[in-house]
C-alpha cells in the first residue's frame, strides 16, 4: 500500500472525522445556547432567525472555495487531512504555505505526492497543527480577561440595559468609539487587499509598468458593482430580505465575471 | 428584582458559562489537533521528525505567532466571547467568519459591545461554521464525481478570485458610510503596494498599518463629532 493510499484510507477518515464531528457539535451547542440566551434577555427571535439565514447563505460560496482548497491539497496530502484542517481552525492560504515549508524541512523538494513519505507526512501534519494554534491558545488563556477589559471601557457596554436603550438616538450619538473602530478596522482590512490588487497591477511586473494582473481588481470592482445594485433594490423597494443574499449574490456575479475576464485576457 | 435586573443576571450567567465552556472546548480541540499527527504517525508507522519540525517551526511558526496575536487582538472585540472561541476553533477568519459576522451584525443593526452583538456574532459564526463543515463533508463524499467539474480549468479563475469578489462587495457596503476614511486608507495602501511591490507577499501583515490608519482617522472624526455635539448642547 503506497503512502497516498494509506492517507486516503478509512482509518484516516475516522481519525479526522471524529475531530470534525466534535467541532460540529461544539458549533451546534454554542448556537443553541446563544439563541436561548437571546430569547431570555428579550431579543427579537425574528432577528436571530434572520441572522441564521443570512449567515448560512453567506457561508455557502466561501465554503465551496474552501472545498476547492481541500481538492487542491488532496493531491499531495490525501483527502482526509486537508478536509480536517480546512473544516477546523485552518485557512487555505495558511495551510498551503505551512505544508510547503514543512515538506521542505522534512527533506522533500516541495509538497508532492510522488515524494511523500510517512515520516514527512506526520511532520507536515504536526507543523500544520502547531503553527496555526496561536489564536486558540490566546483565547484559552486570555479571552475572558480581554473581553472583560473591553466591556469595562464603555459606560453600559455589555449590559442588557445598553441593548434595550438602543432606539434612543441621543444615547447612540454619545455612545463610545468601539463601534466606529470596528467599522474602521474592517475598512482597513478591505482597503489593504484592494490596495494590494491595485499595486499588483501597477508595479507587479516592475515599478509603474502597469502590466501586472488586473483580474483580482476587476473581480473586486464587479463585486462592488453587484453589491451597489443589491443596495439600490433594497433601498428603492424597501426590500430588507435582499440583505440575506446580497453578499453571496455579489460574489457569484464577480466570480462569474472572473471566468469571463480570464477568457478574454 | 426588576425585569431588567433579571435579564442582566441571565446575561451575566450566560457570559460566565460561555467562557467556561469556550475554554473547555478550545482545550479539547487543541489536544485533539496536536494529538492527531501522532495518532496518524502510529498508523503510518512513522512518527513526526522533531528536528525537521523544529527547523520549520522557527522558519514559519514565528511569523504565524505574530499574525495570530494580531488577529486575536483585532477580532475578539468584533466577535465577543462566544464568537471568538468558536471562530478560533473553526478558522477561516478573514475569508469568512469576520465578514459573515459583520454582515449579520449590520443586518440586525447590533452595536459592538452589546449583548445583542454577542448573541448575533455567536449565532453567525456557529451557523457559518456548520455550513462549511456540511459543504466540506458533502464535497468530500462526492469528491470523485465533483472533481472534474470543480477542477475544470474554465472554473478555476472563479475560485481563485473568491477573496477579491468578497472584498469588492464588502468595500461597496462599508465605504459608503465612511468615504473619507476609506479613500485615505485605500490611497495610502495603494501607494505602499505600488512603491514596494514585494509587500504583496505579506498582505496579511499589512492589515496592521491599514487598520491603524483607518482607526486613527475614525478617532479623529469621532473627536470632531463629539466637540460639535458638546457645542450644540452648550447652546
Amino acid at each position: 500500500m503506497n503512502v497516498l493510499t494509506k492517507l486516503n484510507s478509512p482509518v484516516m477518515y475516522l481519525i479526522c472525522g471524529i475531530i470534525v464531528l466534535f467541532v460540529a457539535l461544539v458549533c451546534v451547542f454554542f448556537a443553541v445556547r446563544a439563541y436561548r440566551a437571546g430569547k431570555a434577555i428579550g431579543m427579537d427571535t425574528a432577528r436571530m432567525k434572520r441572522t441564521i439565514v443570512a449567515s448560512a447563505t453567506f457561508a455557502v460560496i466561501p465554503s465551496v472555495g474552501i472545498l476547492l482548497g481541500v481538492i487542491a491539497l488532496s493531491g499531495s496530502l490525501g483527502t482526509p487531512w486537508p478536509w480536517l484542517r480546512l473544516s477546523v481552525i485552518g485557512a487555505l492560504h495558511y495551510e498551503t504555505q505551512v505544508a510547503e515549508v514543512a515538506a521542505e524541512a522534512a527533506g522533500l523538494s516541495g509538497l508532492s505526492a510522488s515524494q511523500m513519505t510517512p515520516e514527512a507526512f506526520s511532520t507536515i501534519a504536526l507543523l500544520m497543527s502547531a503553527c496555526i494554534m496561536w489564536g486558540m491558545v490566546l483565547a484559552l488563556f486570555h479571552c475572558k480577561a480581554y473581553t472583560r477589559k473591553l466591556s469595562g471601557g464603555g459606560t453600559e457596554k455589555g449590559s442588557v440595559r445598553a441593548s434595550e436603550n438602543k432606539p434612543k438616538k441621543k444615547k447612540l450619538n454619545l455612545s463610545g468609539f468601539g463601534d466606529k473602530a470596528m467599522t474602521a478596522m474592517f475598512i482597513g482590512l478591505v482597503s489593504c487587499y484592494i490596495g494590494s490588487y491595485i499595486g499588483t497591477f501597477i508595479s507587479g511586473k516592475g515599478l509603474f509598468h502597469f502590466s501586472g494582473s488586473l483580474l483580482p481588481l476587476l473581480v473586486a470592482l464587479c463585486g462592488a458593482l453587484a453589491m451597489r445594485v443589491f443596495l439600490l433594490i433594497k433601498e428603492k423597494f424597501n426590500a430588507e430580505w435582499v440583505d440575506s443574499f446580497s453578499i453571496a449574490g455579489s460574489m457569484l456575479f464577480a466570480m462569474a465575471a472572473a471566468v469571463l475576464f480570464s477568457g478574454i485576457m | 428584582m426588576s425585569e431588567m435586573e433579571k435579564k442582566q443576571a441571565i446575561y451575566d450567567r450566560y457570559i460566565q458559562s460561555t467562557h467556561t465552556i469556550g475554554r473547555i472546548c478550545t482545550l479539547i480541540t487543541l489536544i485533539l489537533l496536536l494529538a492527531a499527527p501522532f495518532v496518524i504517525g502510529i498508523y503510518l508507522g512513522a512518527m513526526p521528525n522533531m528536528a525537521a519540525f523544529g527547523k520549520a517551526m522557527l522558519a514559519i511558526g514565528l511569523v504565524y505567532l505574530v499574525s495570530g496575536v494580531v488577529e486575536y487582538l483585532i477580532y475578539v472585540p468584533m466577535l465577543g466571547a462566544g464568537g471568538s472561541y468558536l471562530a478560533f476553533i473553526t478558522g477561516n477568519l478573514i475569508n469568512m467568519k469576520i465578514p459573515c459576522a459583520m454582515n449579520a451584525r449590520d443586518i440586525v443593526d447590533a452595536k459592538s459591545g452589546t449583548p445583542e452583538n454577542e448573541i448575533i456574532s455567536t449565532l453567525s459564526i456557529a451557523t457559518s461554521s456548520l455550513v462549511t463543515i456540511l459543504v466540506l463533508a458533502l464535497g468530500v463524499m462526492l469528491m470523485i464525481p465533483l472533481q472534474p467539474v470543480l477542477q475544470s480549468p474554465a472554473l478555476q479563475p472563479a475560485f481563485e478570485n473568491v477573496v477579491p469578489a468578497l472584498f469588492g462587495a464588502m468595500a461597496c457596503k462599508y465605504y459608503r458610510g465612511s468615504i473619507k476614511i476609506a479613500a485615505i486608507t485605500l490611497l495610502v495602501m495603494t501607494l505602499l503596494f505600488t512603491l514596494v511591490p514585494s509587500l504583496t507577499g505579506s498582505t496579511s501583515f499589512m492589515i496592521i498599518p491599514s487598520g491603524a490608519i483607518a482607526i486613527g482617522l475614525a478617532l479623529l472624526e469621532h473627536q470632531k463629532e463629539q466637540k460639535k455635539q458638546s457645542l450644540e448642547v452648550k447652546r
